[in-house]
C-alpha cells in the first residue's frame, strides 16, 4: 500500500513548534481507500475511490487536527466481479440510494506516534461513531520539518450489519477492515 | 431407426433430448444440494456459475423439446386406463417441475441483484428486480420445485425400472426407440 518513498513515519511528538494549523489538498488519483472482509476461507478486498478529503493538521496540537472524507460509492470495486456488484447493490451499500460514504471527525487524540481520530462515519445514509487510528508519512528524502506533501495511513474497522449493510451475512464476515492511504498537499 | 416419432416409437431426437435432460437435472439437482450446504469461497464461487450455466441450459432443451414434441409428438404410455392418464399428467408435471425450476432460479438470482451470467460471459436478464423478499421467496419455490422434482423423477425411475423388468418395452423404447 504505501509506496516506500513514503515511510518515514512522521514522530507527531517531535512535531517542530513553528507550524500552525496547515490545510491540505488529497491527491485523489494516488490516494486509496481500501477495505478488506472474510469470505468463507478467503478474503474479499477491494476500493472505494476518495471523492474529497478536506484536512486540517496543527502539529502543535493534535486536537486541533480535523479530517472529512467522502467516497464515490458508486466506484467500488472489488476483487471479483460479483463481490463488487453485491457491495454496490441494495443489500449491502445501495449505492443507488447512497452514492456518498462519508467520515468526518470530532475528536483526535494522540496515541504514540499515532493518533486516534475519532468521528462519525455515515454508511447508507447511517451515522455511527467510529475511531481510526492515523499514522502520518513524509516522503522519504524530504527534509525533516517539510510537511509540504504528506501520506496519511487511517486505519480501523467497522462491522457493516451496524449500517443496515447486511447483505450475504452467510457468507461475508460482519467485520470489514479500513485502510485509507491518502496522499495530501499543503495548500497554498 | 428415424429422427421423428412413430405411434409407438422415439426417435432419435425424443431420446436424446430425454437422456441429456436426465443427466442435466440430476446433476443440476446434485450441484444444487452442494450449493445449499457448502461454505462459499473463491475456490467454489464458480459452482454457482455452474449451476446457473447449466440450469439456463436445461431451461432451453426442455423448451424445445416441447417445441419437438409439438412437431413430432411422442408416443403416449404403454398403459391403459386410468393408469394411463395418471402417467401422462405425471409426464407433464415433470415437464412443468422442469420449467418452473430454472425459472424460480432465474428468478432469485435475478432479486439477489447480482448479474446472471451464462457460460460465465453472457449477462442474462434479470426476470425480476433486486429486492430481498422476492429473493427469499423465488429461492425457497426453487427448493421446493427442485425437491418435488427429484422425488418425482426417482419415482419415474423406478416405475420405468420396474416395466423395464416386467418386460413391457417401456424402458427399451426409451433406449433403442422400439419396443
Amino acid at each position: 500500500m504505501l509506496r516506500p518513498r513514503h515511510l518515514a513515519l512522521l514522530a507527531l511528538l517531535a512535531a517542530p513548534a513553528s507550524a500552525a494549523v496547515v490545510d491540505y489538498q488529497l491527491d485523489p488519483i494516488a490516494s486509496t481507500v481500501a477495505f478488506e472482509t472474510d469470505f468463507g476461507p478467503d478474503l474479499i478486498t477491494g476500493t472505494i475511490p476518495l471523492e474529497l478529503a478536506d484536512l486540517s493538521l496543527d502539529f502543535d496540537n493534535v486536537a486541533n487536527c480535523t479530517v472529512e472524507v467522502a467516497l464515490d460509492v458508486t466506484g467500488a470495486k472489488a476483487s471479483f466481479p460479483f463481490a463488487a456488484q453485491a457491495l454496490k447493490g441494495p443489500k449491502v451499500l445501495d449505492a443507488k440510494a447512497h452514492p456518498r460514504m462519508t467520515f468526518a471527525s470530532t475528536s483526535v487524540r494522540r496515541a504514540g506516534d499515532a493518533a486516534d481520530v475519532t468521528g462519525n462515519l455515515t454508511i447508507r445514509g447511517v451515522t455511527r461513531p467510529v475511531t481510526l487510528k492515523a499514522q502520518l508519512f513524509r516522503p522519504q528524502g524530504s527534509a525533516a520539518g517539510d510537511f509540504s506533501h504528506l501520506t496519511v495511513k487511517l486505519t480501523g474497522r467497522v462491522n457493516r450489519s451496524d449500517f443496515g449493510a447486511t447483505g450475504w451475512a452467510d457468507m461475508v464476515g460482519d467485520e470489514v477492515r479500513i485502510i485509507i492511504t491518502a496522499h495530501i498537499d499543503a495548500k497554498g | 431407426m428415424g429422427l421423428r416419432n412413430g405411434p409407438e416409437s422415439f426417435g432419435l431426437v425424443s431420446r436424446l433430448f430425454h437422456w441429456l435432460m436426465a443427466i442435466l437435472v440430476l446433476s443440476l439437482i446434485a450441484l444444487g444440494l452442494r450449493l445449499s450446504s457448502m461454505e462459499p469461497g473463491l475456490s467454489n464461487l464458480w459452482l454457482y456459475g455452474l449451476h446457473k450455466t447449466l440450469g439456463l441450459t436445461a431451461l432451453g432443451l426442455v423448451l424445445l423439446r416441447i417445441l419437438w414434441h409439438l412437431i413430432s409428438p411422442p408416443p403416449g404410455p404403454m398403459a391403459t386406463g386410468w393408469e394411463r392418464l395418471f402417467i401422462k399428467a405425471w409426464h407433464w408435471t415433470l415437464y412443468a417441475l422442469m420449467i418452473a425450476t430454472p425459472i424460480a432460479g432465474w428468478a432469485g438470482s435475478s432479486a439477489s441483484g447480482i448479474d446472471t451470467l451464462y457460460a460465465e460471459t453472457f449477462v442474462v436478464p434479470p426476470l425480476v428486480e433486486a429486492d430481498e423478499t422476492s429473493e427469499f421467496v423465488w429461492f425457497i419455490l426453487h427448493e421446493i420445485f427442485a425437491k418435488t422434482l427429484l422425488g418425482m423423477v426417482i419415482i419415474h425411475m423406478l416405475a420405468a425400472l420396474r416395466r423395464g423388468m416386467a418386460g413391457d418395452g417401456t424402458l427399451t423404447r426409451m433406449l433403442r426407440g422400439k419396443a
